[in-house]
């Protein structure tokens, strides 16, 4: 008798936030608000991510990248917040490791520092409000590139 | 107070308040108010510095608030809450920080030039605010969940 097993199923969608391998992608969640936080993490972790670290400033956001590195795989990187903005966080998080992939998430009228993040290497950029579609669409195809 | 500065924050309310909540928003009769009003129970604040200066507060009742709250994070995945802690406040903080992002773009693009401050958030009853030598204009929205107020308080420097 042939078990389940041996059917393909083709209905199954392979998760976004899981590698070839299996492996979740690592993601830090960088971002003052503990909205945007739950917000973020709730959409990451339903397709598969795991969420490795979370931080509620620039200066908590380097520190944390540079303890979990090279176990992080993406930061999400908010750009107003208080003790270090997401700009100078992401600089020298790119400092430190000129491969990290960074996504910017902005609020709408910050478009200067959207532009000045992606010339100083972030990957993309996400402006608030978030929308599940949105957020996946930018990070997987950050993480393709 | 000139009228052309209240309407961006209207419309971003307007849309914002629209997308995030999913329902049908109805707006209210714009009033104006020269002496000090009663806060209504929740209220997000964001100040203006630059070619305008004031503040705008986004006011509304606890019960209103915490419907919001909740429409909002369960409509995103998220766990309601019970009772409005501080989850519920970073909502509505958040929930101004987006309508605020929006209607300074708008102004931005009419050629206006300033700075907001990050909303702070006002809970508690039976309080006033008071604006000395700049009255507020307030337009109410409607929906399901109950009235929510914007209330505009800016001048040209």
């Amino acid at each position: 008798m042939r078990t389940k097993g041996d059917f393909p199923n083709i209905n199954e969608r392979k998760a976004e936030g899981v590698r070839e391998d299996g492996a979740p992608y690592r993601v830090l969640v960088v971002d003052d608000s503990m909205f945007v936080t739950k917000q973020i993490q709730q959409i990451l972790t339903s397709e598969g991510f795991e969420v490795v670290g979370v931080a509620v400033d620039g200066a908590e956001g380097v520190e944390k990248y540079k303890e979990l590195h090279p176990n992080v795989d993406l930061v999400t990187m908010d750009i107003t917040m208080p003790k270090m903005d997401g700009v100078s966080a992401l600089e020298k998080i790119i400092e430190f490791d000129k491969n990290a992939v960074v996504i910017m998430i902005s609020a709408l009228g910050k478009q200067d520092l959207v532009k000045q993040s992606l010339m100083i290497g972030a990957k993309n950029y996400i402006v608030k409000p978030l929308d599940r579609k949105k957020v996946l669409e930018r990070i997987v195809s950050s993480l393709n590139r | 107070m000139r009228v052309e500065y209240i309407n961006p924050f209207v419309e971003a309310a307007y849309s914002v308040l629209t997308e995030v909540l999913n329902t049908d928003i109805k707006r209210g009769e714009l009033f104006l108010k020269s002496t000090s009003m009663s806060v209504l129970g929740v209220a997000a604040i964001v100040g203006l510095a630059g070619d305008v200066e004031g503040r705008v507060l986004f006011d509304m009742t606890h019960d209103t608030a915490m419907k919001v709250t909740n429409a909002m994070l369960t409509s995103m995945g998220m766990e309601a809450i019970a009772t409005f802690d501080d989850m519920g406040k970073a909502t509505i903080t958040e929930l101004a920080n987006m309508i605020t992002g929006q209607a300074v773009t708008k102004l931005h693009n009419l050629g206006f030039s300033f700075d907001l401050t990050p909303p702070a958030l006002i809970t508690g009853q039976n309080m006033e605010i008071s604006d000395q030598r700049v009255e507020a204009l307030i337009v109410p929205m409607e929906c399901q969940y109950g009235r929510i107020e914007i209330n505009v308080a800016v001048r040209e420097r």
